[in-house]
């Protein structure tokens, strides 16, 4: 089954990605390619990665992305989780996963702020 | 009856962990669960039917209403004919995994679950039964 696609786009100096609905894990893996690519390429600051539409995030998901939010600070880039479900972090939380300490905000809007907020370069733990 | 209760789907490939969950969440939803509910059985789906796929290449999951006196509740059974569990205590905690995933999908679908039982036998294969109650 092919990837669904992915578009990473970059805003000001911040890459923004949508995370399809229901990802297989092939388009999570294109996903984590495709933004490390960015970073290099745009020399991003910060990564916003609107999970609004997401339903189903599972500990391979989970996992990718908590590597993804490690890759880019050591790339010297923040990410942020922007727009988590209520019930999809009630799972998330009852599965036992965490996010690689990604930062979070309620919508893309408040991400940016985040962003911005933050110190460039003081990324990641 | 309902259209789709109950029902079976092989997993063969990496895209039918998707397909599966779609299934699930048709089926959870058609008997009422809630969203928050319906996104606990789809998530410990999706973690049980990816164990199929990394683990024994294939298998099978099944999924049937259950009706025990007036308990309405959905129940999910995962078959494969895979290298089994030789260990089950150490494979449901947390963290412990022979592949390379989180060591989270065995004890995390659990905790998703009201109920869930694993029967194994090395070099035969896994069956693994979970199941949601409805909350009235």
């Amino acid at each position: 089954m092919a990837a669904e696609s992915i578009s990473v786009i970059k805003v000001r100096n911040v890459l923004m990605v949508t995370v399809p609905p229901d990802p297989d894990d092939e388009t999570v893996s294109a996903l984590q390619d495709q933004v490390l690519q960015a970073m290099a390429r745009y020399e991003a600051k910060g990564l916003v990665l609107d999970i609004s539409t997401v339903q189903t995030l599972d500990s391979f998901f989970a996992r990718t992305v908590a590597e993804t939010v490690q890759m880019v600070a050591l790339m010297g880039g923040r990410t942020v989780l922007a727009g988590m479900r209520a019930n999809v972090a009630v799972t998330v939380t009852q599965l036992g996963l965490t996010l690689g300490g990604a930062l979070t905000a309620l919508d893309v809007d408040k991400a940016l702020d985040r962003l911005n907020a933050e110190p460039v370069g003081r990324a990641g733990k | 009856m309902n259209p789709t209760l109950p029902g079976e789907f092989q997993i063969q490939s990496e895209g039918d962990i998707v397909m599966a969950r779609k299934a699930v969440r048709d089926a959870a939803t058609a008997l009422g669960f809630g969203l928050t509910d319906v996104t606990r059985i789809v998530t410990a789906a999706s973690e049980l039917t990816r164990n199929i796929y990394q683990y024994a290449k294939s298998g099978t999951m099944r999924w049937r209403s259950l009706n025990l006196g007036g308990c309405v509740g959905l129940e999910l059974v995962f078959e494969d004919h895979g290298p089994g569990i030789p260990d089950i205590t150490r494979a449901m905690e947390p963290g412990f995994s022979t592949g390379r995933g989180l060591g989270m999908g065995l004890p995390g679908a659990k905790r998703l679950m009201d109920e869930m039982s694993i029967q194994s036998e090395v070099g035969k294969g896994t069956t693994v039964q979970i199941r949601k109650w409805l909350k009235k």
